[in-house]
């Protein structure tokens, strides 16, 4: 078949309109600069919020007493749960052979730390093991981690979160200094560096102690720990949930036909709250703008139709010397899809410039995604192809002796 | 101009809209779809607005609320922990010194477990206040009594519960008179609140109202008291700063000191609810209304055939004497006429999919009068935009070459 022909001779009938073919286009290229704009946009903020989630440790997943996100008050089965322990955590490095790593931490909160006249906001003081912030990904800026013999000795040491060390040493080399933090003194011995925000909170204002440490000084009771698992490898992680759910199970004594008396929270659950959260939102934004695209299409199909009726001569014409019904019809379908093709072609490029742009002066980051690109094409094409067809078709049948005839 | 010649030019341009039907349709459709996403998404939002603002109405429409932290204090929740508690001599001295106020009513809450018998709740309201409580509330039992100001002088330990734990502890037995017991306590049932629903999804019915007095010797005196404040009518703002330089000089604050207390109100909780969705809601309309636009380059884009198309008859037009301002407005009432109609059915429409949608699911939508207005105007300014230029193209021709024109 003759598409390239088809395609020559659609550009001539669209030439000839140049003004009429804009305006047609332009409806196209709008309705797809907002749906590609829009997707742009929400890939990069799930991107963004992904990435920081990742960031809180790879493939890591937590066990605490209570679930991590409720709402309301917790009910009483909740409230008569037994503590987890320091000692859980070990049992679970020791006992589950796909644990790379099992960490106890707590943490006492609100605190302020102190150093001469100083004093930081409300933060919190985490109790932890050297693991925890390789877990999390913390890096050192200055000083040492946390070591095995800190935890062993329960030493008064800490670690500041960069905005602690921003805080109270501005201009002063914190190793070595002794900051005051609800009636302990602690030596700091090392700071880490800045990991920025996540979803708003900042992630730097801590410090850390050994877990031993604060447990000695602000008491065990009322305190239960939240365990960090990382797994031997990612593939591992569902049979790393599995024994360490038995082995805090045999632990904790829960009877065979019990459910847990604890929960286990995974990074992935996390991200499905966030996409449950904003997953309709998303969806319906998305939704009415292709609407415009729509309406975009109905534009076509009108100008399609007055383009039949103006060229009816000429379709008479071409099918008194030969051509056929397929013809004809192609003919004016590949006139719509031309015009609809080239409006998507335009509004990818414009909606990736827009997003570009947002993500250039504004904090929301735009990724674009193949699949949208392609998406928004197909779905430009196919809007040319069904608005596109009716009055192709009716182009199709018209009868040749009364096509010539109309004036 | 008289009303004559915009009479014959209605006519004219239905008549040549009736012409092209098809072509008029599909034009008037884009109008018709932009306008009824706009409306329908106004009508929903507006919905929601609604429905926030009327529980939030359930506080009291001129009352406030005395208390030591504000409402979403967020992080800052610590700063203010060192501050001195609100008492019910607080209380005492607002309803003493404070000439525009109305009402007040103190009010301490805890939650704790209530048991029956065997039967017990989770932990519930316990909201331990004054008789006063009533008519600040605006709340009234449904069966029995309100406790009494004798009741509340004597520390009785009498009790109103609401509706959910009636028939979570009591089934099908008369809790007047009976005894339950409220965290350990024993308490007599006075008296069953009439139904309250529920408010941001909590049960305003699982709740139970003791006298303050009685909830201090039980339960301690360390709590900080809310103050509710009802203030007389047209008085709100003036109540509001009557009763802060109250608190001020019974809490020493120096002079240039923030307040060490928080007065909360209705627009406390809908400024934060507007802040949350204010951004989302223009983002909705504004994408929503592109496809107006989309729908609007439609019209344009079919006056200008339909004026190339009608360039013999302009022609004639104007060589029998018709002026540019009568073929502009030919033409310009041509275009208005399909979004005017076009507005009108998406209205229509839009306002249907609202219905439909409150029919169906729990969303509420309410059109609002000025967004009626707002999509007639915009669909009106849509015609007016998009049509101004082929109008004006058409006005321009030349009468000669527009004769001469195949």
């Amino acid at each position: 078949m003759e598409i390239r022909e088809n395609i020559f001779q659609a550009l001539q009938a669209l030439k000839a309109h140049k003004l009429r073919s804009f305006l047609t286009t332009l409806g196209i290229v709008i309705g797809v600069t907002t749906v590609i704009t829009m997707l742009s946009l929400i890939q990069g903020m799930n991107r963004s919020v992904q990435g920081q989630i990742r960031s809180l440790g790879s493939n890591t997943f937590y066990i605490q007493k209570f679930p991590a996100i409720r709402m309301g008050r917790l009910g009483e089965k909740y409230r008569k749960r037994k503590d987890l322990t320091i000692e859980d955590a070990q049992a679970i490095a020791r006992l589950c052979p796909a644990v790379k790593k099992a960490s106890a931490y707590a943490q006492e909160f609100p605190v302020r730390a102190k150093y001469k006249g100083e004093k930081t906001p409300y933060i919190s003081l985490i109790g932890g093991t050297p693991e925890f912030l390789e877990l999390h990904q913390y890096s050192l800026e200055r000083g040492r981690s946390l070591t095995p013999l800190d935890v062993q000795h329960r030493r008064a040491v800490v670690v500041l979160g960069a905005d602690i060390t921003e805080d109270l040493f501005p201009h002063l080399d914190p190793i070595g200094q002794q900051v005051l933090i609800k009636g302990h003194r602690f030596t700091v011995v090392g700071t880490l560096e800045p990991k920025g925000n996540f979803l708003g909170e900042s992630m730097d204002d801590f410090v850390i102690t050994p877990i031993t440490t604060l447990m000695k000084f602000y008491g065990k009771r009322r305190r239960s720990v939240t365990i960090v698992v990382e797994p031997v490898s990612v593939e591992a992680t569902q049979l790393a949930i599995d024994q360490a759910t038995q082995v805090l199970r045999r632990r904790r004594g829960v009877p065979y036909d019990q459910p847990n008396d604890f929960e286990i929270m995974t990074l992935d659950m996390l991200m499905d709250v966030y996409k449950k959260l904003t997953g309709s939102v998303f969806g319906a934004m998305v939704g009415i703008a292709g609407i415009s695209l729509l309406v975009g299409g109905i534009g076509i199909m009108n100008i399609m139709l007055v383009s039949v009726t103006e060229r009816t001569r000429e379709i008479g014409i071409r099918k008194a010397i030969g051509a056929k019904r397929s013809d004809i019809l192609y003919q004016f379908l590949i006139e719509a899809v031309t015009l609809s093709g080239l409006g998507g072609i335009l509004g990818i490029g414009l909606g990736v410039g827009i997003g570009e742009l947002v993500g250039a002066i504004s904090p929301l980051p735009a990724t674009i995604p193949i699949w949208s690109i392609i998406l928004g094409f197909t779905f430009s094409a196919a809007v040319g192809i069904f608005f596109g067809i009716y009055p192709a078709s009716k182009a199709a049948k018209l009868n040749p002796i009364a096509a010539l005839r109309y004036e | 101009m008289n009303f004559r010649e915009l009479w014959e030019g209605v006519r004219m341009a239905i008549g040549s809209l009736w012409m092209h039907k098809v072509r008029a349709l599909l034009t008037i459709l884009g109008v018709i779809i932009g306008v009824m996403t706009v409306i329908t998404i106004i009508s929903l939002i507006q919905g929601l607005n609604r429905a926030v603002s009327q529980q939030v109405a359930g506080l009291g429409a001129n009352v406030f609320y005395l208390q030591k932290y504000p409402w979403f204090a967020g992080r800052d929740w610590f700063e203010y922990r060192n501050r001195k508690n609100l008492t019910l001599e607080d209380a005492q001295a607002i309803a003493q010194l404070c000439p525009s106020v109305k009402n007040i009513a103190p009010v301490l809450y805890s939650g704790k477990v209530i048991k029956y018998k065997d039967r017990s709740t989770e932990r519930v309201g316990i909201w331990a206040t004054t008789p006063s409580y009533q008519e600040v509330r605006n709340t009234t039992v449904e069966r029995g009594r309100f406790f009494t100001q004798t009741e509340l002088n004597h520390r009785r330990q009498v009790c109103i519960i609401g509706r959910t734990i009636v028939q979570g502890l009591f089934k099908d037995e008369e809790p007047l008179g009976s005894y339950i017991r409220i965290g350990g306590r024993k308490f007599r049932v006075v008296g069953v609140q009439e139904k309250k629903g529920s408010m941001f999804g909590n049960d305003m019915d699982a709740a139970v109202i003791i006298p303050i007095t009685t909830f201090r010797k039980l339960f301690g005196t360390h709590r900080s008291v809310t103050i509710l404040v009802e203030a007389k009518s047209g008085l709100f703002e003036q109540a509001k700063d009557e009763v802060t330089s109250l608190m001020r000089r019974r809490r020493q604050v120096p002079p240039k000191k923030p307040n060490d207390f928080a007065i909360n109100t209705q627009d406390t909780i809908m400024n934060v609810y507007k802040n949350l969705t204010r951004i989302l809601f223009l983002v909705m309309v504004g994408i929503s209304s592109i496809s107006l636009l989309v729908g609007g380059i439609g019209i344009m884009n079919i006056m200008l055939v339909s004026v190339t198309e009608r360039t013999r008859e302009i022609g004639i037009r104007k060589a029998i004497g018709a002026e540019r301002k009568d073929i502009l407005l030919q033409f310009l009432i041509e275009a208005l006429i399909l979004s005017g109609i076009g507005g009108i059915i998406g209205l229509g429409l839009g306002g249907g999919v609202g219905k439909l949608i409150s029919a169906v699911t729990p969303l509420k939508a309410t059109t609002p009068l000025w967004s009626i207005i707002l999509a007639l105007g915009f669909s009106s300014a849509v015609g007016l935009c998009f049509g101004i230029w082929p109008a004006a193209k058409a006005a321009r021709l030349n009468p000669i070459t527009a004769l001469r024109y195949e």
